[in-house]
Protein backbone atom coordinates (compact mmCIF):
# COMPACT_ATOMS: atom_id res chain seq x y z
CA UNK A 1 0.00 0.00 0.00
CA UNK A 2 1.33 3.30 -0.59
CA UNK A 3 1.30 5.58 2.44
CA UNK A 4 0.88 10.02 2.28
CA UNK A 5 4.58 10.12 2.25
CA UNK A 6 4.98 7.82 -0.70
CA UNK A 7 2.73 9.81 -2.83
CA UNK A 8 4.45 12.40 -4.45
CA UNK A 9 7.65 9.58 -5.35
CA UNK A 10 5.04 6.93 -6.50
CA UNK A 11 2.91 9.81 -8.68
CA UNK A 12 6.13 10.78 -10.78
CA UNK A 13 6.36 8.19 -12.88
CA UNK A 14 2.91 7.83 -14.38
CA UNK A 15 2.87 11.63 -14.45
CA UNK A 16 6.21 12.23 -16.35
CA UNK A 17 5.63 9.51 -18.71
CA UNK A 18 1.93 10.28 -19.52
CA UNK A 19 2.44 13.67 -20.30
CA UNK A 20 5.98 14.27 -21.34
CA UNK A 21 7.28 11.27 -22.65
CA UNK A 22 4.52 9.89 -24.47
CA UNK A 23 3.35 12.59 -26.63
CA UNK A 24 6.70 12.22 -27.84
CA UNK A 25 6.57 8.58 -28.38
CA UNK A 26 3.04 9.85 -30.31
CA UNK A 27 5.27 11.82 -32.79
CA UNK A 28 7.01 8.95 -33.59
CA UNK A 29 4.79 6.41 -33.62
CA UNK A 30 2.69 8.47 -36.22
CA UNK A 31 5.44 9.36 -38.15
CA UNK A 32 5.01 7.63 -41.84
CA UNK A 33 7.06 7.13 -44.69
CA UNK A 34 4.73 9.33 -47.05
CA UNK A 35 4.82 12.32 -44.57
CA UNK A 36 8.34 12.23 -44.66
CA UNK A 37 8.45 12.06 -48.30
CA UNK A 38 6.08 15.23 -48.06
CA UNK A 39 8.28 17.07 -46.10
CA UNK A 40 11.33 15.86 -47.85
CA UNK A 41 10.57 16.51 -50.80
CA UNK A 42 8.70 19.76 -50.18
CA UNK A 43 11.51 22.68 -50.93
CA UNK A 44 9.79 25.05 -48.11
CA UNK A 45 10.94 22.76 -45.70
CA UNK A 46 14.56 23.03 -46.48
CA UNK A 47 13.93 26.92 -46.99
CA UNK A 48 12.33 26.88 -43.16
CA UNK A 49 15.23 24.22 -41.77
CA UNK A 50 18.10 26.45 -43.37
CA UNK A 51 16.50 29.26 -41.68
CA UNK A 52 16.02 28.16 -38.67
CA UNK A 53 19.16 26.89 -37.74
CA UNK A 54 21.21 30.27 -39.57
CA UNK A 55 19.28 32.57 -37.32
CA UNK A 56 19.33 30.11 -34.08
CA UNK A 57 23.09 30.48 -34.82
CA UNK A 58 23.19 34.52 -35.52
CA UNK A 59 20.76 34.97 -32.49
CA UNK A 60 23.14 32.93 -30.27
CA UNK A 61 26.50 33.96 -31.39
CA UNK A 62 25.10 38.31 -30.67
CA UNK A 63 23.81 36.47 -27.27
CA UNK A 64 26.58 35.03 -25.96
CA UNK A 65 28.76 38.52 -27.18
CA UNK A 66 26.38 40.20 -25.77
CA UNK A 67 26.63 38.15 -22.39
CA UNK A 68 30.22 38.62 -22.33
CA UNK A 69 29.74 42.42 -22.18
CA UNK A 70 27.34 41.93 -19.59
CA UNK A 71 30.09 39.90 -17.58
CA UNK A 72 31.92 42.44 -17.24
CA UNK A 73 29.34 44.42 -15.62
CA UNK A 74 28.57 41.59 -13.25
CA UNK A 75 31.95 41.43 -12.24
CA UNK A 76 33.18 45.10 -11.99
CA UNK A 77 29.74 47.57 -11.91
CA UNK A 78 27.21 45.47 -9.92
CA UNK A 79 26.33 48.61 -8.42
CA UNK A 80 25.90 50.62 -11.42
CA UNK A 81 22.25 51.57 -13.19
CA UNK A 82 22.75 49.55 -15.85
CA UNK A 83 23.74 46.42 -14.47
CA UNK A 84 21.00 45.95 -12.10
CA UNK A 85 18.38 47.12 -14.91
CA UNK A 86 19.74 44.48 -17.20
CA UNK A 87 20.27 41.70 -14.66
CA UNK A 88 16.90 42.36 -13.67
CA UNK A 89 15.49 42.54 -17.00
CA UNK A 90 16.94 38.74 -17.87
CA UNK A 91 14.37 37.00 -16.14
CA UNK A 92 11.89 38.69 -18.31
CA UNK A 93 11.27 37.11 -21.26
CA UNK A 94 11.14 33.68 -19.20
CA UNK A 95 7.87 34.98 -17.93
CA UNK A 96 6.91 37.38 -20.49
CA UNK A 97 4.16 36.00 -23.03
CA UNK A 98 6.46 35.75 -26.66
CA UNK A 99 3.71 37.07 -28.18
CA UNK A 100 4.06 39.82 -26.54
CA UNK A 101 7.76 40.16 -26.46
CA UNK A 102 7.19 39.50 -30.57
CA UNK A 103 4.62 42.32 -30.45
CA UNK A 104 7.35 45.09 -28.77
CA UNK A 105 9.58 43.75 -31.58
CA UNK A 106 7.49 44.62 -33.82
CA UNK A 107 7.20 48.05 -32.72
CA UNK A 108 9.80 48.91 -32.03
CA UNK A 109 11.92 48.32 -35.53
CA UNK A 110 8.96 47.74 -37.49
CA UNK A 111 7.33 50.76 -39.70
CA UNK A 112 6.84 53.42 -36.94
CA UNK A 113 10.87 54.06 -36.51
CA UNK A 114 12.21 52.19 -39.17
CA UNK A 115 10.35 52.89 -41.97
CA UNK A 116 13.21 54.13 -43.73
CA UNK A 117 14.60 50.72 -44.00
CA UNK A 118 11.86 49.32 -46.48
CA UNK A 119 7.71 48.96 -45.58
CA UNK A 120 7.94 47.44 -42.94
CA UNK A 121 11.01 48.53 -40.85
CA UNK A 122 13.14 45.41 -40.49
CA UNK A 123 9.53 43.44 -39.98
CA UNK A 124 9.34 40.68 -42.10
CA UNK A 125 12.84 39.64 -42.37
CA UNK A 126 15.07 37.55 -41.61
CA UNK A 127 16.80 39.83 -39.81
CA UNK A 128 13.88 40.21 -37.46
CA UNK A 129 14.08 36.74 -37.02
CA UNK A 130 17.11 36.68 -35.52
CA UNK A 131 16.47 39.14 -33.51
CA UNK A 132 13.28 37.93 -31.91
CA UNK A 133 15.49 34.85 -31.43
CA UNK A 134 17.91 37.10 -29.51
CA UNK A 135 15.31 38.12 -27.35
CA UNK A 136 14.37 35.38 -26.16
CA UNK A 137 17.36 33.23 -25.96
CA UNK A 138 20.19 36.22 -24.76
CA UNK A 139 19.12 35.70 -20.90
CA UNK A 140 19.90 31.91 -20.94
CA UNK A 141 23.98 33.27 -22.58
CA UNK A 142 23.48 35.76 -19.71
CA UNK A 143 23.16 33.38 -17.04
CA UNK A 144 25.39 31.19 -18.47
CA UNK A 145 28.17 33.45 -18.27
CA UNK A 146 27.23 34.83 -14.47
CA UNK A 147 27.15 30.64 -13.23
CA UNK A 148 30.71 30.61 -15.14
CA UNK A 149 31.72 33.35 -13.27
CA UNK A 150 30.86 32.26 -10.04
CA UNK A 151 33.79 29.10 -10.56
CA UNK A 152 36.13 31.69 -12.22
CA UNK A 153 36.90 33.46 -8.69
CA UNK A 154 37.86 37.32 -8.56
CA UNK A 155 41.64 35.93 -7.69
CA UNK A 156 42.36 35.99 -11.34
CA UNK A 157 41.04 38.87 -11.65
CA UNK A 158 43.00 40.40 -8.38
CA UNK A 159 46.33 38.52 -9.02
CA UNK A 160 46.11 39.79 -13.15
CA UNK A 161 45.76 43.70 -11.89
CA UNK A 162 48.05 43.35 -9.89
CA UNK A 163 50.33 42.15 -12.69
CA UNK A 164 49.31 45.60 -14.62
CA UNK A 165 46.34 44.96 -16.09
CA UNK A 166 42.72 47.36 -16.12
CA UNK A 167 40.17 45.66 -15.29
CA UNK A 168 38.82 45.35 -18.50
CA UNK A 169 42.47 43.64 -20.23
CA UNK A 170 42.07 41.59 -17.20
CA UNK A 171 38.57 40.51 -18.19
CA UNK A 172 40.05 40.25 -21.69
CA UNK A 173 42.61 38.26 -20.93
CA UNK A 174 42.29 36.04 -18.08
CA UNK A 175 38.57 35.68 -17.25
CA UNK A 176 37.39 35.59 -21.00
CA UNK A 177 39.29 32.43 -21.84
CA UNK A 178 38.83 30.94 -18.31
CA UNK A 179 35.06 31.16 -19.23
CA UNK A 180 35.50 29.11 -22.44
CA UNK A 181 33.53 26.28 -21.35
CA UNK A 182 30.90 28.54 -19.78
CA UNK A 183 30.50 30.73 -23.08
CA UNK A 184 30.10 27.45 -25.27
CA UNK A 185 27.38 25.94 -22.89
CA UNK A 186 25.50 29.44 -22.95
CA UNK A 187 25.86 29.40 -27.00
CA UNK A 188 23.98 26.12 -27.29
CA UNK A 189 21.44 26.75 -24.51
CA UNK A 190 20.78 30.25 -27.09
CA UNK A 191 20.66 28.04 -29.77
CA UNK A 192 18.15 25.33 -28.81
CA UNK A 193 16.26 28.26 -27.44
CA UNK A 194 16.40 30.00 -30.93
CA UNK A 195 15.64 26.55 -32.45
CA UNK A 196 12.43 26.48 -30.58
CA UNK A 197 11.10 29.71 -30.62
CA UNK A 198 7.65 30.16 -32.62
CA UNK A 199 5.51 33.45 -30.93
CA UNK A 200 8.29 35.72 -31.20
CA UNK A 201 9.50 34.38 -34.44
CA UNK A 202 5.85 34.87 -36.11
CA UNK A 203 4.96 38.12 -34.67
CA UNK A 204 7.80 39.73 -36.03
CA UNK A 205 9.54 37.70 -38.22
CA UNK A 206 6.19 36.78 -40.00
CA UNK A 207 5.56 33.34 -41.62
CA UNK A 208 6.54 33.46 -45.15
CA UNK A 209 7.11 30.05 -46.78
CA UNK A 210 10.51 30.30 -48.45
CA UNK A 211 11.81 33.69 -46.77
CA UNK A 212 11.03 33.75 -42.83
CA UNK A 213 9.62 30.67 -42.07
CA UNK A 214 11.11 28.30 -39.71
CA UNK A 215 10.53 24.68 -39.00
CA UNK A 216 8.42 25.94 -35.66
CA UNK A 217 5.96 28.36 -38.03
CA UNK A 218 6.58 25.33 -41.14
CA UNK A 219 5.14 22.34 -38.82
CA UNK A 220 2.26 25.34 -37.81
CA UNK A 221 1.57 26.15 -41.36
CA UNK A 222 1.19 22.36 -42.38
CA UNK A 223 -1.00 21.39 -39.70
CA UNK A 224 -3.19 24.58 -40.26
CA UNK A 225 -3.24 23.25 -43.78
CA UNK A 226 -4.11 20.16 -43.08
CA UNK A 227 -1.25 18.44 -44.00
CA UNK A 228 -0.89 16.38 -40.68
CA UNK A 229 1.38 13.86 -41.70
CA UNK A 230 4.09 16.43 -43.41
CA UNK A 231 3.91 18.07 -40.11
CA UNK A 232 4.40 15.03 -37.61
CA UNK A 233 6.94 14.38 -40.10
CA UNK A 234 8.81 17.95 -39.92
CA UNK A 235 8.42 17.79 -36.03
CA UNK A 236 9.98 14.44 -35.74
CA UNK A 237 12.84 15.84 -37.38
CA UNK A 238 12.78 19.33 -35.11
CA UNK A 239 12.46 16.98 -32.12
CA UNK A 240 16.41 15.08 -33.37
CA UNK A 241 17.38 18.65 -34.07
CA UNK A 242 17.00 19.68 -30.61
CA UNK A 243 17.67 16.52 -28.89
CA UNK A 244 21.21 16.58 -30.65
CA UNK A 245 21.88 19.97 -29.22
CA UNK A 246 20.40 19.21 -25.73
CA UNK A 247 22.61 16.22 -25.61
CA UNK A 248 25.46 18.33 -26.77
CA UNK A 249 24.76 20.80 -23.97
CA UNK A 250 24.46 17.82 -20.92
CA UNK A 251 27.90 16.41 -22.15
CA UNK A 252 29.46 19.98 -21.71
CA UNK A 253 27.86 20.85 -18.63
CA UNK A 254 27.47 17.95 -17.11
CA UNK A 255 23.62 16.13 -16.27
CA UNK A 256 20.71 19.27 -16.02
CA UNK A 257 22.32 21.57 -17.50
CA UNK A 258 19.54 23.21 -19.57
CA UNK A 259 17.42 23.47 -16.43
CA UNK A 260 20.29 25.10 -14.39
CA UNK A 261 21.01 27.37 -16.50
CA UNK A 262 17.31 28.71 -16.79
CA UNK A 263 16.34 28.43 -13.13
CA UNK B 1 59.74 50.61 1.39
CA UNK B 2 56.27 49.81 2.79
CA UNK B 3 54.23 51.72 5.78
CA UNK B 4 50.68 51.25 6.54
CA UNK B 5 49.66 53.61 8.83
CA UNK B 6 46.18 52.60 11.12
CA UNK B 7 44.18 51.19 8.61
CA UNK B 8 40.95 50.65 9.47
CA UNK B 9 38.45 48.50 7.58
CA UNK B 10 35.12 46.90 7.56
CA UNK B 11 33.06 44.05 5.20
CA UNK B 12 29.85 46.08 5.63
CA UNK B 13 29.12 46.25 9.74
CA UNK B 14 31.88 43.65 10.42
CA UNK B 15 35.03 45.34 11.34
CA UNK B 16 38.24 43.35 11.08
CA UNK B 17 40.82 45.85 11.05
CA UNK B 18 41.03 48.82 13.59
CA UNK B 19 44.00 50.61 13.40
CA UNK B 20 46.92 48.31 12.03
CA UNK B 21 50.12 49.57 11.23
CA UNK B 22 53.32 48.35 10.36
CA UNK B 23 56.37 49.51 8.35
CA UNK B 24 58.55 47.04 6.59
CA UNK B 25 62.21 48.00 4.80
CA UNK B 26 63.66 46.82 1.53
CA UNK B 27 64.60 43.39 1.72
CA UNK B 28 62.84 42.92 4.86
CA UNK B 29 60.38 39.65 5.23
CA UNK B 30 57.84 40.52 7.56
CA UNK B 31 55.56 37.84 8.70
CA UNK B 32 51.99 38.49 10.01
CA UNK B 33 50.61 35.87 12.57
CA UNK B 34 46.94 36.00 13.57
CA UNK B 35 44.06 34.10 14.21
CA UNK B 36 42.02 32.50 11.24
CA UNK B 37 39.55 35.47 10.83
CA UNK B 38 42.18 38.26 11.81
CA UNK B 39 42.25 39.93 8.50
CA UNK B 40 45.77 39.08 7.84
CA UNK B 41 44.43 38.28 3.73
CA UNK B 42 42.59 41.53 4.19
CA UNK B 43 45.53 43.33 5.36
CA UNK B 44 47.17 42.13 2.27
CA UNK B 45 44.42 42.95 0.10
CA UNK B 46 44.46 46.33 0.91
CA UNK B 47 48.03 46.71 0.54
CA UNK B 48 47.49 45.24 -3.11
CA UNK B 49 44.72 47.46 -3.23
CA UNK B 50 42.08 45.06 -4.14
CA UNK B 51 40.33 46.84 -1.19
CA UNK B 52 40.48 50.11 0.10
CA UNK B 53 41.00 50.75 3.81
CA UNK B 54 38.05 53.12 5.49
CA UNK B 55 40.77 54.61 7.20
CA UNK B 56 44.44 55.32 7.27
CA UNK B 57 47.05 55.11 4.57
CA UNK B 58 49.52 52.67 2.46
CA UNK B 59 52.83 54.14 1.50
CA UNK B 60 55.18 52.43 -0.77
CA UNK B 61 58.68 54.03 -1.18
CA UNK B 62 57.53 57.43 -0.27
CA UNK B 63 54.05 57.77 -2.54
CA UNK B 64 51.22 57.08 -1.11
CA UNK B 65 49.19 54.75 -3.01
CA UNK B 66 45.70 54.53 -0.63
CA UNK B 67 44.61 55.72 -3.58
CA UNK B 68 45.70 53.98 -6.48
CA UNK B 69 44.44 50.83 -8.47
CA UNK B 70 46.17 47.45 -7.99
CA UNK B 71 47.71 47.99 -11.59
CA UNK B 72 49.31 51.34 -10.53
CA UNK B 73 50.70 49.92 -7.82
CA UNK B 74 53.41 47.18 -8.59
CA UNK B 75 53.06 44.97 -5.99
CA UNK B 76 53.82 40.89 -6.43
CA UNK B 77 50.82 39.27 -4.98
CA UNK B 78 50.68 35.73 -4.06
CA UNK B 79 47.01 34.47 -3.34
CA UNK B 80 45.67 32.36 -0.32
CA UNK B 81 45.69 29.53 -2.69
CA UNK B 82 48.11 29.90 -5.74
CA UNK B 83 45.49 31.59 -8.37
CA UNK B 84 47.39 30.58 -11.76
CA UNK B 85 45.74 31.42 -14.83
CA UNK B 86 44.14 27.98 -16.06
CA UNK B 87 44.64 28.78 -19.81
CA UNK B 88 48.47 29.50 -20.21
CA UNK B 89 51.51 27.67 -19.19
CA UNK B 90 53.75 28.40 -16.84
CA UNK B 91 56.05 30.14 -18.90
CA UNK B 92 52.89 32.52 -19.64
CA UNK B 93 51.97 32.53 -16.35
CA UNK B 94 55.34 33.55 -15.26
CA UNK B 95 55.91 36.11 -17.93
CA UNK B 96 52.55 37.73 -17.85
CA UNK B 97 53.03 40.97 -16.68
CA UNK B 98 55.83 41.74 -19.79
CA UNK B 99 52.14 42.20 -21.23
CA UNK B 100 51.93 45.84 -19.37
CA UNK B 101 55.40 46.54 -19.82
CA UNK B 102 56.86 44.71 -16.46
CA UNK B 103 59.24 42.81 -15.76
CA UNK B 104 62.25 41.47 -17.81
CA UNK B 105 63.26 38.47 -20.35
CA UNK B 106 66.46 37.84 -19.29
CA UNK B 107 65.00 37.44 -15.35
CA UNK B 108 63.37 34.53 -16.42
CA UNK B 109 66.31 31.65 -16.23
CA UNK B 110 67.54 32.98 -13.26
CA UNK B 111 63.76 32.41 -11.42
CA UNK B 112 63.16 29.32 -13.31
CA UNK B 113 66.72 28.20 -11.87
CA UNK B 114 66.61 29.65 -8.46
CA UNK B 115 62.83 27.45 -7.89
CA UNK B 116 63.95 24.41 -9.97
CA UNK B 117 61.27 24.93 -12.79
CA UNK B 118 62.76 24.36 -15.84
CA UNK B 119 61.11 20.98 -16.61
CA UNK B 120 57.97 22.35 -16.10
CA UNK B 121 57.85 25.47 -18.20
CA UNK B 122 55.36 24.36 -21.05
CA UNK B 123 52.89 22.58 -18.47
CA UNK B 124 49.79 23.66 -17.42
CA UNK B 125 48.90 24.77 -14.27
CA UNK B 126 46.44 22.08 -13.48
CA UNK B 127 49.17 19.68 -14.38
CA UNK B 128 51.30 20.86 -11.47
CA UNK B 129 51.01 19.18 -7.14
CA UNK B 130 50.45 22.01 -5.09
CA UNK B 131 54.51 22.73 -4.45
CA UNK B 132 55.38 23.39 -7.69
CA UNK B 133 51.99 25.59 -8.16
CA UNK B 134 53.19 27.81 -4.92
CA UNK B 135 56.28 28.05 -6.77
CA UNK B 136 55.09 29.59 -10.18
CA UNK B 137 53.06 31.79 -8.19
CA UNK B 138 56.04 33.00 -6.25
CA UNK B 139 58.29 33.15 -9.45
CA UNK B 140 55.02 35.00 -11.51
CA UNK B 141 55.18 38.10 -8.83
CA UNK B 142 59.31 38.15 -8.63
CA UNK B 143 59.28 38.41 -12.13
CA UNK B 144 56.95 41.69 -12.32
CA UNK B 145 59.61 43.52 -10.67
CA UNK B 146 57.27 45.05 -7.89
CA UNK B 147 58.16 47.11 -5.51
CA UNK B 148 56.41 45.02 -2.23
CA UNK B 149 55.72 41.41 -1.91
CA UNK B 150 52.76 39.98 -0.58
CA UNK B 151 52.40 36.39 0.02
CA UNK B 152 49.47 35.06 1.70
CA UNK B 153 50.46 31.37 3.19
CA UNK B 154 52.23 30.30 0.22
CA UNK B 155 52.79 27.01 1.10
CA UNK B 156 49.32 25.95 3.14
CA UNK B 157 48.83 23.54 0.01
CA UNK B 158 52.32 21.83 0.29
CA UNK B 159 52.75 18.38 1.91
CA UNK B 160 55.01 18.56 4.68
CA UNK B 161 58.30 17.02 2.75
CA UNK B 162 58.31 19.44 0.36
CA UNK B 163 57.71 22.39 2.71
CA UNK B 164 61.24 22.41 4.17
CA UNK B 165 62.95 22.41 0.71
CA UNK B 166 60.38 25.37 -0.36
CA UNK B 167 60.91 27.14 2.23
CA UNK B 168 64.68 27.45 2.04
CA UNK B 169 63.83 28.34 -1.86
CA UNK B 170 61.41 31.06 -0.86
CA UNK B 171 63.86 32.69 1.52
CA UNK B 172 66.49 33.02 -1.06
CA UNK B 173 64.07 33.64 -3.51
CA UNK B 174 62.58 36.43 -1.19
CA UNK B 175 66.22 37.75 -0.76
CA UNK B 176 67.02 38.13 -4.03
CA UNK B 177 64.51 40.36 -4.00
CA UNK B 178 64.88 43.75 -2.55
CA UNK B 179 61.62 44.83 -2.40
CA UNK B 180 59.84 44.56 0.99
CA UNK B 181 57.42 41.68 2.13
CA UNK B 182 54.83 41.06 4.04
CA UNK B 183 54.62 37.15 4.72
CA UNK B 184 51.20 35.51 6.13
CA UNK B 185 51.43 32.03 8.23
CA UNK B 186 49.77 29.84 10.13
CA UNK B 187 52.83 27.73 10.71
CA UNK B 188 55.44 29.11 13.81
CA UNK B 189 58.92 26.65 11.94
CA UNK B 190 58.00 28.41 9.20
CA UNK B 191 57.59 32.34 10.66
CA UNK B 192 61.02 31.25 12.04
CA UNK B 193 62.78 30.39 8.89
CA UNK B 194 61.47 33.08 6.35
CA UNK B 195 60.92 36.14 8.46
CA UNK B 196 62.99 39.09 9.62
CA UNK B 197 60.16 40.27 11.60
CA UNK B 198 57.09 39.62 12.77
CA UNK B 199 53.46 41.67 12.97
CA UNK B 200 50.60 39.75 15.48
CA UNK B 201 47.03 40.72 14.09
CA UNK B 202 44.58 40.55 16.96
CA UNK B 203 40.97 42.08 16.95
CA UNK B 204 41.73 44.19 14.71
CA UNK B 205 44.77 45.86 15.76
CA UNK B 206 48.84 45.11 15.07
CA UNK B 207 51.27 44.55 17.22
CA UNK B 208 54.98 43.91 16.34
CA UNK B 209 57.80 41.41 17.32
CA UNK B 210 61.57 40.83 16.70
CA UNK B 211 61.21 36.97 16.88
CA UNK B 212 58.24 34.48 16.55
CA UNK B 213 58.13 33.34 20.14
CA UNK B 214 57.32 36.77 21.15
CA UNK B 215 54.81 37.00 18.19
CA UNK B 216 54.00 33.35 20.27
CA UNK B 217 53.59 34.78 23.17
CA UNK B 218 51.62 37.91 22.20
CA UNK B 219 48.95 35.42 20.71
CA UNK B 220 48.62 33.12 23.70
CA UNK B 221 48.38 36.28 25.79
CA UNK B 222 45.35 37.27 23.43
CA UNK B 223 44.02 41.05 22.82
CA UNK B 224 46.99 43.52 23.91
CA UNK B 225 45.90 45.80 26.78
CA UNK B 226 46.81 49.42 26.03
CA UNK B 227 47.38 49.31 22.69
CA UNK B 228 46.96 50.12 19.07
CA UNK B 229 44.58 53.08 18.66
N1 LIG C 1 34.38 39.45 1.15
C1 LIG C 1 34.08 39.40 2.46
N2 LIG C 1 32.88 39.83 2.89
C2 LIG C 1 32.56 39.80 4.20
N3 LIG C 1 33.36 39.34 5.16
C3 LIG C 1 34.57 38.89 4.80
C4 LIG C 1 34.99 38.90 3.43
N4 LIG C 1 36.24 38.39 3.38
C5 LIG C 1 36.57 38.09 4.63
N5 LIG C 1 35.59 38.40 5.49
C6 LIG C 1 35.61 38.25 6.95
O1 LIG C 1 36.60 39.10 7.45
C7 LIG C 1 37.34 38.47 8.47
C8 LIG C 1 38.82 38.48 8.12
O2 LIG C 1 39.02 37.70 6.97
P1 LIG C 1 40.46 37.40 6.42
O3 LIG C 1 40.30 36.49 5.26
O4 LIG C 1 41.19 38.66 6.20
O5 LIG C 1 41.11 36.61 7.66
P2 LIG C 1 42.48 35.80 7.71
O6 LIG C 1 43.20 36.32 8.88
O7 LIG C 1 43.16 35.84 6.40
O8 LIG C 1 41.95 34.33 8.02
P3 LIG C 1 42.60 32.92 7.60
O9 LIG C 1 43.69 32.66 8.58
O10 LIG C 1 41.48 31.97 7.77
O11 LIG C 1 43.08 33.02 6.20
C9 LIG C 1 36.77 37.06 8.61
O12 LIG C 1 35.88 37.06 9.68
C10 LIG C 1 36.04 36.84 7.34
O13 LIG C 1 34.92 36.02 7.57
MG1 LIG D 1 43.66 34.47 4.99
Amino acid sequence: MIGRYELLSALFPPLFFLFIAFPLVALVLNLTPRGLAQAFGDPYFWSATFNTILCAAAAAVMGVATAVGFGYYHLFKRDSVIYRIADFLNDLPVALPHTVAGLALLLAFGRRYFWWLGENGLAFTLVAVTLAMFFVSYPLAARAVQAGLEEVGRDLVEVARTLGDTPAQAYARVVVPALREALLGGFLLAFSRSLSEFAAVIMFGGNLPGKTQVLASYVFTRVEAGDLEAAVAASVFCMALSLAVVALVRSLTGAGGLQRAQG
Amino acid sequence: MLKVENVHFSYGDRTVLRGVSLDVEPGEVRVILGPNGSGKSTLLRIVAGILRPDRGRVVIDGEDVTDRPPEDRRVGYVPQHPTLFPHLTVKDNITYSLRNGRGDPDQLDELVEMLELGEHLDRRPDELSGGYQSRVALARALFSDPRVLLLDEPLSDVDLAAKRDLVKRFRRALRRSDAPALYVTHDPWEAERVGDSYTVLLDGRSVDADTVDEALERLRRGAPVGEGS
